[in-house]
């Protein structure tokens, strides 16, 4: 299926925080981002690959795994609607993907250019404190969840499965 | 009749501390070193006097080995068989793993506070646990469904290690027929898992929690919890809307022993069901 630029601004404005932000950076955004139908399966990014979008869930559940040799691909989170994923891609210093990406039901994802994201960042600071301030809120609540996963809080004292 | 002074009067508090001999009919295995035993007291009467209250728990006695107290996880309306889910990490409990159907154990209760099945009546109910924590929620749900159309939406919001590690799975689904949204979550899944990954706390975004009219209750690591309360107060939910259960050290469920104690408390009398805004200014402190 195809999509125009109007349904890519239709969709972002069915998220909450594009609903705080100005008419002139929602379709700043709009303008480099396009849909994307997902099925089930299917492989958005794998480890190691370059960085190229910013995603964000509409519609499904995307799965981001690590592969550990010997053990084979952990899931370690999921993106649900309204979710971003692929965050690292906007931040300049990060060059390639730190984990995989593939989507365990069907759905339908958003895709903003990271490239372009963060020149418009540079180019307008307004639309770059914005975007950062929500990237710091992502970065934070997945520092919260990875402590909660590191300290394996279901062991116990004698557990002989606690890591 | 005249009674003789020297004459025991039994008490409600004496039959507590009396143990009742009770028969192992069935064990279910959950999960690696957690199943479920299903018991019966020797004394058909016995059986069929025994009530609890979702959230009560009852002391389970090995001779030799001690007791040890397990929440109460099957239905308050089965009067055939009490379920205990135990997860065998102490002394006691090690013991338990070694019996068999139709081995004999001691019980003494039920003990302790109990989830306000009464005051949730006409609310929403959000219920958050992880781990071992369902179980004793699991007789709050029985009930829930037992007198669903007394409560307004009901979310169960489930997280475990993994997804072998999840308690009751071949429940869930009847649950979900019964008008209970069911949300599962684990800490780590494998390639085959394609349900949630994460913690309990952050999926609470997913959720339209109306602060005005929602319980909620939640049960599992104090970890978890910690942040279970934070997500809930970040939404506005009051204080004396959310309801905690807590495992400490309980040995005599009388609040004598003092071996529960916290603050002002002791779990196996006062709790292990607290109103937060109660347990608030000793909840936070380190090493309490």
């Amino acid at each position: 299926m195809r999509y125009d630029k109007a349904d890519v601004s239709r969709e972002l404005e069915k998220i909450p925080w594009f609903k705080e932000i100005e008419r002139k950076h929602l379709q700043r955004i709009s303008d480099i981002s396009h849909l994307r139908h997902v099925r089930a399966g299917e492989i958005l990014f794998r480890e190691g690959d370059q960085e190229d979008y910013l995603y964000i869930v509409i519609e499904g559940r995307v799965a981001l795994d690590i592969f550990i040799p010997h053990r084979g691909k952990i899931r370690i989170f999921t993106a649900e609607p309204w979710d971003l994923f692929g965050w690292s891609s906007v931040i300049p210093n990060i060059y390639q993907r730190t984990a995989g990406a593939v989507a365990v039901v069907d759905g339908l994802v958003v895709g903003i250019d990271s490239a372009k994201l963060r020149e418009a960042c540079d180019a307008d600071h307004d639309l770059g404190y914005l975007v950062m301030r929500r990237l710091s809120n992502i970065v934070a609540s997945r520092l919260l969840v990875t402590r909660l996963q590191l300290i394996d809080m279901f062991a116990s004292p004698e557990d002989k499965n606690a890591k | 009749m005249t009674m003789l002074a020297t004459e025991i009067v039994r008490t409600h508090a004496d039959l507590l501390l009396e143990p009742h001999w009770a028969e192992i009919k069935s064990i279910i295995p959950e999960a690696a070193d957690i199943a479920t035993y299903w018991i019966r007291f020797v004394d058909s009467d016995e059986q069929e006097a025994f009530r609890f209250e979702p959230g009560q728990f009852n002391m389970l006695y090995l001779p030799g080995f001690g007791e040890s107290a397990i929440s109460i996880s099957s239905d308050p309306q089965d009067h055939e068989k009490i379920g205990h889910t135990v997860r065998f990490v102490g002394n006691v409990t090690r013991a338990v793993s070694r019996l068999k159907v139709g081995d004999i154990v001691s019980l003494r209760g039920p003990f302790g506070s109990h989830w306000p099945m009464k005051e949730m009546e006409g609310k929403d109910v959000f219920i958050a646990c992880g781990g071992i924590g369902l179980p004793p929620l699991r007789p709050a749900l029985y009930h829930i469904i037992q007198n669903r159309d007394k409560y307004g939406k009901v979310t169960l919001l489930y997280g475990a290690r993994t997804s072998g590690d999840l308690m009751f799975p071949k429940e869930y689904e009847d649950w979900r027929k019964a008008g209970i949204d069911v949300e599962v979550t684990v800490d780590r899944g494998d390639a085959n898992w394609n349900g949630r990954v994460g913690v309990v706390p952050m999926w609470f975004y997913q959720f339209r929690i109306d602060p005005h009219k929602t319980t909620i209750l939640t049960c599992g690591p104090e970890i978890m919890i910690r942040f279970v309360i934070f997500e809930a107060m970040a939404r506005r939910v009051p204080l004396d809307r959310i309801y905690v259960s807590l495992e400490r050290n309980m040995k005599c469920g009388q609040g004598s022993c003092g071996h529960c104690q916290l603050g002002p408390y002791f779990i196996c009398k006062e709790g292990p069901v607290f109103r937060f805004d109660e347990l608030q200014s000793f909840f936070n402190v380190e090493e309490f």
